[in-house]
């Protein structure tokens, strides 16, 4: 348990101003007249970012071995796969 | 440290908290146990009523009653079920993964133990309503164990509400009892193991078990999804699997496949760690190619994922799908494959010593590798577009299941027995029960292969309608027969497991003489386990090493080797 | 077995590897994993849908953005709370680290307060999960994220009681509060994906 002991509040704070201005940022994103495709991606992108901080920085992924990498990647890949094999059914042929 | 252990090590004093609600794995082990062949006995019954029913349509079934097109279809919804949800997975990984886990690696208990409890009473909840939608108005699902939609979603087709419902809960919690017992079961594994049982030293039981249940956990969770979005088309309104709604029934097969397959490996894997444990054994010869084993075994879990679609060839997806399916199908019949051979090398030019357990192992190998070679045309789009759907599939399927989970999950019966209840089974009731079993399963399904080749379909509830059934008539006679035969030639079974349980010869430590650590111990392990937490020295499979003074070195025989003088 | 009698017991089963993880933290991470297949099923399904069905903009417009901002604002602080809880427990000041899970548990209330304020509404205006294909998507996804906001805050609450009352630390039981808190992040985490998928897009 002594990946986690060195980060003070304040560094966790920080992460959490962070995250607050992306949400601004990606409701923005939402808001302003920009174009569809360049909304979504920019949304997408930025809730991408919060996540990752949210795993590596709160659940200290960043700092753990690489067995709970693997643990939280599998699942990620297989979900993926999925998904990509229900296209040809569910996006091409309803 | 040896008071903290101490200090656990007092068995609780109530019976309730014993025998009841106990944490301890082995008494959970033998809960399981208990409820999986509880439940056969419905497995078994439905199984005698769908077989009467097929050999004789027009006939009232002893014991029963008449069967009609609106509850045979229940029929085989509930046979599926209950044996691969209450059965097969309870069995193997609820019974003998829980009892075997903790012993085969040295340690005193599960990483987890009140959860494992926890688990137990899950499925015990799960089991009741199972049997509780039995008796609901409108009587139990009847979409089939792979309750596709529409005809599971639109409760006019089948007339069942209550009963789906019920299925659907009871599947969803049979699945969360098992996401946590694997959870259990790799912590256990990754962490409790004794000092010098590195991973390459567990036995293969081990190793299977740990597939499977990391293979379960990462399959269930698409199906846990798709059965909310059904129970919700069907309380409340919403289309996700309805075409008038807006929704894809296709979506529910890929969702129930993706886990639907992984699944019938998570079943298959631990019922081969059995044999792969009774076979060295009785061959007194160390099995074959342990590490190729071993990476076959992961090659397998994660195969498992990439198939799904081959029980969809002919749904009507998009047929560009097909081709990779199939070579992945294929690919993956190449690592068992690889188990199967190491199975036949490891019995090869062995010293047999042909017990009942022994019996079961080699029986059980014999009648997977049918299953096995007609997966085979099931998998290959091409075949399967002819096969699908005919009773081909039923006998393949119980060819590949009926071996791992009985073949393979008496054979663990009569080996451990003896570490579980301390009493000897006895060998010759043994060897009857065998010569029943593995005549009558045969004599099932041999002829229903036929009928299949010939275009038998599957799921109806007599075969009348078609002329060209007709002639087919007599197989499904002899089918029946057989049936009732294998379901009476389990009763020695049943006698030798009752009676030996208080007349049996009492159990020696290691009355096979093997060397894994569970027979370290005393027959049954004491609470706690091993006395003194065990050190291991060398591999599981050392058998007939030359140049030992006897045909077994135990794992925790210290290096160099000295003769532990075996009492008996 | 306390979970002390097992930490000791992990300790003295060492496998002699190199540091093997927590039994506590391995079961959550794995739990995770099987979590993720859920939402990651239930997310994918949904983005195929809608993309395959024209985009459901009509059917979108009647969620309203700025509840669901707000609420994704009260759960990211939630995490925040969550982390200031356990640094807390960590560097031992258990006093503050109640007070942290008490804001937690607080937070996820106001979630699930703001959630039903729309699901009032939406119902009210004849919203529901028939109403149509994004409408069945929206209850199931939220519906299925409030039941595991609920699971955590019942889970949270009871370390809070626990840290009040000290069971937790005199037990040992401190590092579930880590436990709890990877699950509450992963929940967090899921709900970052939805607010766009069903508030932004």
């Amino acid at each position: 348990m002594s990946s986690t002991t060195e980060h003070s509040d304040f560094d966790y704070v920080l992460i959490w101003v962070w995250l607050v201005a992306l949400l601004g940022a990606g409701t923005l994103a939402f808001l302003l007249p920009i174009g569809k495709g360049a909304a979504l991606a920019v949304i997408f992108g930025i809730a991408m970012v919060k996540a990752s901080l949210v795993v590596r920085d709160y659940m200290h992924l960043k700092s753990e071995r690489l067995l709970i990498y693997v643990i939280a990647a599998l699942p990620l890949i297989l979900a993926l796969g999925l998904a990509l094999v229900l296209i040809p059914d569910i996006v091409y042929h309803r | 440290m040896d008071t903290a252990i101490a200090h656990a090590h007092q068995p609780p004093a109530s019976f309730l908290r014993r025998y009841v609600f106990s944490i301890d794995h082995k008494v959970i082990a033998k809960q399981y146990l208990t409820l999986s062949l509880a439940m056969a006995l419905i497995g078994g019954f439905t199984a005698y009523l769908i077989r009467w029913q097929l050999a004789w349509p027009e006939t009232d079934i002893p014991g029963w009653g008449p069967i009609g097109p609106d509850n045979y279809d229940a029929l085989i919804t509930m046979h599926g079920t209950v044996m691969i949800f209450f059965v097969a997975m309870p069995f193997l990984l609820g019974g003998f993964g829980n009892f075997l886990i903790p012993l085969m690696i040295g340690a005193d208990d599960m990483a987890f133990p009140r959860l494992n409890m926890t688990s137990f009473w899950m499925l015990f909840t799960a089991s009741s309503l199972i049997v509780a939608s039995m008796f609901v108005p409108g009587g139990p699902a009847a979409a089939g164990w792979t309750s596709y939609a529409p005809l599971s979603d639109n409760p006019i087709y089948t007339g069942v509400t209550w009963g789906q419902n019920l299925w659907i809960l009871a599947v969803a919690l049979e699945f969360a009892s098992f996401l946590m017992g694997g959870i259990n079961f790799l912590v256990t594994a990754l962490n409790l193991r004794a000092p010098g049982m590195t991973l390459w030293r567990m036995p293969l039981m081990v190793w299977m078990e740990l597939t499977a249940a990391v293979v379960f956990l990462l399959s269930v969770g698409p199906l846990v999804a798709g059965a909310l979005m059904l129970l919700m088309d069907r309380t409340l309104g919403t289309g996700f699997f309805r075409p008038d709604r807006g929704g894809d029934p296709l979506l529910w097969e890929h969702l129930f496949w993706f886990f639907g397959h992984p699944e019938v490996y998570v079943v298959a894997l631990p019922g081969f760690g059995i044999m792969l444990e009774v076979l060295p054994v009785f061959s007194r010869k160390p099995v074959f190619g342990y590490r190729m084993m071993v990476w076959s075994t992961l090659a397998a879990g994660l195969l498992s994922f990439l198939v799904w679609a081959h029980h969809m060839f002919v749904s009507g997806m998009d047929p560009r799908l097909a081709t990779p399916f199939s070579v992945t199908t294929i690919l993956i019949s190449v690592p068992f494959a690889v188990l199967v051979f190491a199975m036949i090398a490891t019995v090869w030019g062995g010293s047999i010593q042909f017990t009942s357990a022994m019996w079961f192992a080699l029986g059980g190998l014999a009648t997977f590798m049918i299953g096995g070679v007609t997966g085979i045309f099931l998998g290959s789009a091409t075949t399967d577009i002819f096969l699908h759907g005919t009773y081909f599939v039923v006998a393949h399927f119980h060819y590949t299941l009926f071996p791992v989970t009985f073949f393979g999950g008496f054979a663990g019966v009569y080996y451990w027995y003896p570490k579980m209840f301390g009493r000897m089974m006895n060998e010759v009731l043994g060897k009857i029960h065998f010569l029943f079993t593995f005549i009558f399963f045969n004599a099932i399904f041999i002829p229903l292969f036929i009928t299949g080749l010939r275009g038998n379909p599957r799921r109806l509830y007599e075969m009348s309608n078609y002329d060209f059934l007709k002639p087919m008539q007599s197989l499904h006679v002899i089918a029946t027969i057989a049936t009732i035969g294998l379901l009476l030639g389990q009763l020695p079974f049943v006698a030798n497991f009752v009676l030996s349980m208080f007349f049996g010869k009492k159990a020696q430590d290691n009355p096979w003489h093997a060397n894994t650590l569970e027979w370290a111990t005393s027959s049954p392990p004491p609470f706690g386990n091993f006395a003194e937490p065990p050190t291991v020295y060398r591999d599981p499979y050392e058998y007939s090493v030359p140049g030992a003074s006897q045909d077994w070195i135990a794992q925790t025989a210290p290096e160099p080797f000295i003769t532990t003088v075996a009492a008996d | 077995m306390s979970n002390s009698t097992l930490a000791a017991h992990t300790a003295t089963f060492d496998t002699g590897s190199a540091a093997s993880l927590p039994s506590g933290k391995a079961g959550v991470w794995w739990f995770l994993a099987s979590e993720i297949m859920v939402f990651g099923g239930l997310i994918g399904t949904y983005i195929l849908f809608r993309v395959a069905h024209g985009g459901w903009a009509e059917q979108a417009s009647h969620v309203s953005w700025r509840l669901g901002a707000t609420n994704t604002l009260v759960l990211v602080t939630s995490s925040l709370t969550m982390i200031l809880a356990l640094n807390a427990s960590r560097t031992g000041r258990h006093q503050r680290a109640a007070h942290f899970l008490l804001l937690t548990v607080l937070l996820g209330l106001t979630f699930l307060g703001i959630k039903s304020i729309e699901y009032t509404r939406e119902i009210r205006e004849g919203f529901v999960p028939s109403s149509g294909m994004f409408w069945s998507f929206y209850y199931i996804m939220t519906g299925l994220h409030g039941l595991h906001i609920t699971g955590g805050i019942i889970f949270n609450a009871i370390l809070y009681f626990g840290a009040t009352r000290g069971t937790l630390w005199s037990g040992g039981h401190g590092n579930r509060i880590e436990f709890a808190g990877l699950y509450w992040h992963f929940v967090d985490v899921v709900w970052i994906f939805l607010f766009p998928l069903l508030y932004l897009s």
